[in-house]
């Protein structure tokens, strides 16, 4: 009898363990209506999507409306003095769709965002915290929620950066930057709307849609640990406005 | 080696001559401010190094300028974790390696840089054993 007793103790106390940390990497369909299995390694790389370029993911249907100050940063701003050269990691709605893998690891309290591209990653906090002025970063503060099968992510408390809204096109964001994420599944997919505002430089909204598809099983996210000798060695390669 | 042994290591071999001409546009940066997509440059060469890493990885080798003078080119390639992905390691192409590189040229004045390169080895075949070497393709914009 009292065998029996720990081995249902025991039992329970792996069943809470289990249950207390949802890192489900099976990538299949949601089992809940509410809450999408967002877990495992996603590959965002040329076979899933277009790789981005100056047309994509901002082409001529949802390019950015620029207003005054962000036309004249775009008149000053040069490839050569963009940030990326000195491993400045990428943000939203960049890093998003830059062409590597991603893991989502899923919790009660958070979702976190793992991107081989640049080594970042991004906390969504689902607990109901809030920001303070001491939480401002290069990748924001973000907070979540389960909404309807989706996970609603809302990113602010940016630090400013001069190609923070596209390097591509050398738009700058502000602290005023808000990004708003809807993530969800689609069969095989996880898919997501970004949408961006950012009342310095935009004059309105600017949002895409793209996915992303499972990683082949046995996929490690590779460590990007950006070299700054190579980071800057296409710079002399280009003509620059700056000497 | 049995013919699926052979299949898949001229997959991975074809896979790794077909990174090493497009792998520069995967995304850290457009290569059209940098290289210029409407000329072609063509030399040979030892490798002087071969540096093998994120954002990009760059393969130096010596050869004549238009005049005959000696200088460095720079290859511009794909980030490491791209390469390593299809077999490349820093090891591949030791220093003293005679290449052949024939790709866009470089904007800059006076540099000496190729991006979008076809690489092989100094008599026509591909870097690593088994592959195949194909026609340059134009990186997606």
């Amino acid at each position: 009898m009292r065998k029996i007793g720990i081995i249902g103790v025991a039992a329970l106390i792996a069943f809470a363990g289990a249950r207390g940390f949802l890192t489900a990497y099976a990538q299949a369909p949601a089992a809940s209506a509410q809450i999408p299995n967002l877990a495992g390694i996603w590959d965002g790389g040329g076979r899933v999507r277009p790789v981005n370029s100056e047309t994509v993911p901002w082409g001529k249907d949802n390019f950015p409306v620029l207003n005054e100050r962000a036309l004249a940063y775009q008149k000053v701003f040069d490839e050569a003095i963009a940030p990326k050269y000195d491993c400045q990691p990428a943000t939203p709605p960049a890093i998003e769709y830059d062409p590597y893998s991603m893991e989502v690891v899923q919790m009660p309290d958070r979702v976190v965002f793992n991107y081989e591209k640049d080594d970042q990653v991004r906390t969504v906090w689902l607990d109901g915290r809030q920001p303070t002025v001491h939480d401002m970063s290069i990748q924001g503060f973000s907070v979540g929620r389960y909404e309807n099968g989706a996970l609603i992510v809302d990113t602010d408390h940016y630090f400013f950066d001069i190609t923070g809204f596209d390097d591509y096109n050398g738009i700058p964001s502000s602290p005023l930057k808000k990004v708003h994420e809807r993530y969800w599944r689609e069969g095989q997919e996880l898919k997501v709307t970004v949408t961006v505002e950012d009342e310095m430089f935009l004059r309105k909204p600017a949002s895409y849609t793209t996915r992303w598809l499972p990683q082949r099983p046995g996929y490690k996210l590779d460590k990007w640990d950006c070299d700054p000798e190579a980071s800057r060695a296409p710079v002399k390669m280009m003509p620059s406005k700056y000497k | 080696m049995n013919a699926q042994r052979w299949t898949m290591a001229v997959g991975l071999a074809v896979a790794a001559a077909v990174v090493m001409k497009t792998a520069p546009a995967l995304a850290h940066h457009s290569s059209a401010p940098f290289y210029d997509a409407t000329k072609k440059v063509e030399a040979q060469g030892p490798v002087t190094k071969f540096l093998f890493k994120n954002p990009h990885s760059f393969l130096y080798f010596q050869a004549p300028d238009d005049k005959g003078t000696p200088v460095e080119w720079q290859i511009e390639l794909g980030p490491a974790a791209s390469l390593t992905r299809t077999g490349w390691t820093p090891e591949t192409l030791k220093a003293g390696t005679i290449i052949k590189a024939s790709g866009q040229p470089s904007r800059a004045e006076g540099s000496h840089g190729m991006c979008c390169a076809r690489i092989t080895r100094a008599d026509g075949s591909p870097i690593v054993a088994g592959g195949r070497v194909t026609e340059e393709q134009q990186p997606p914009r």
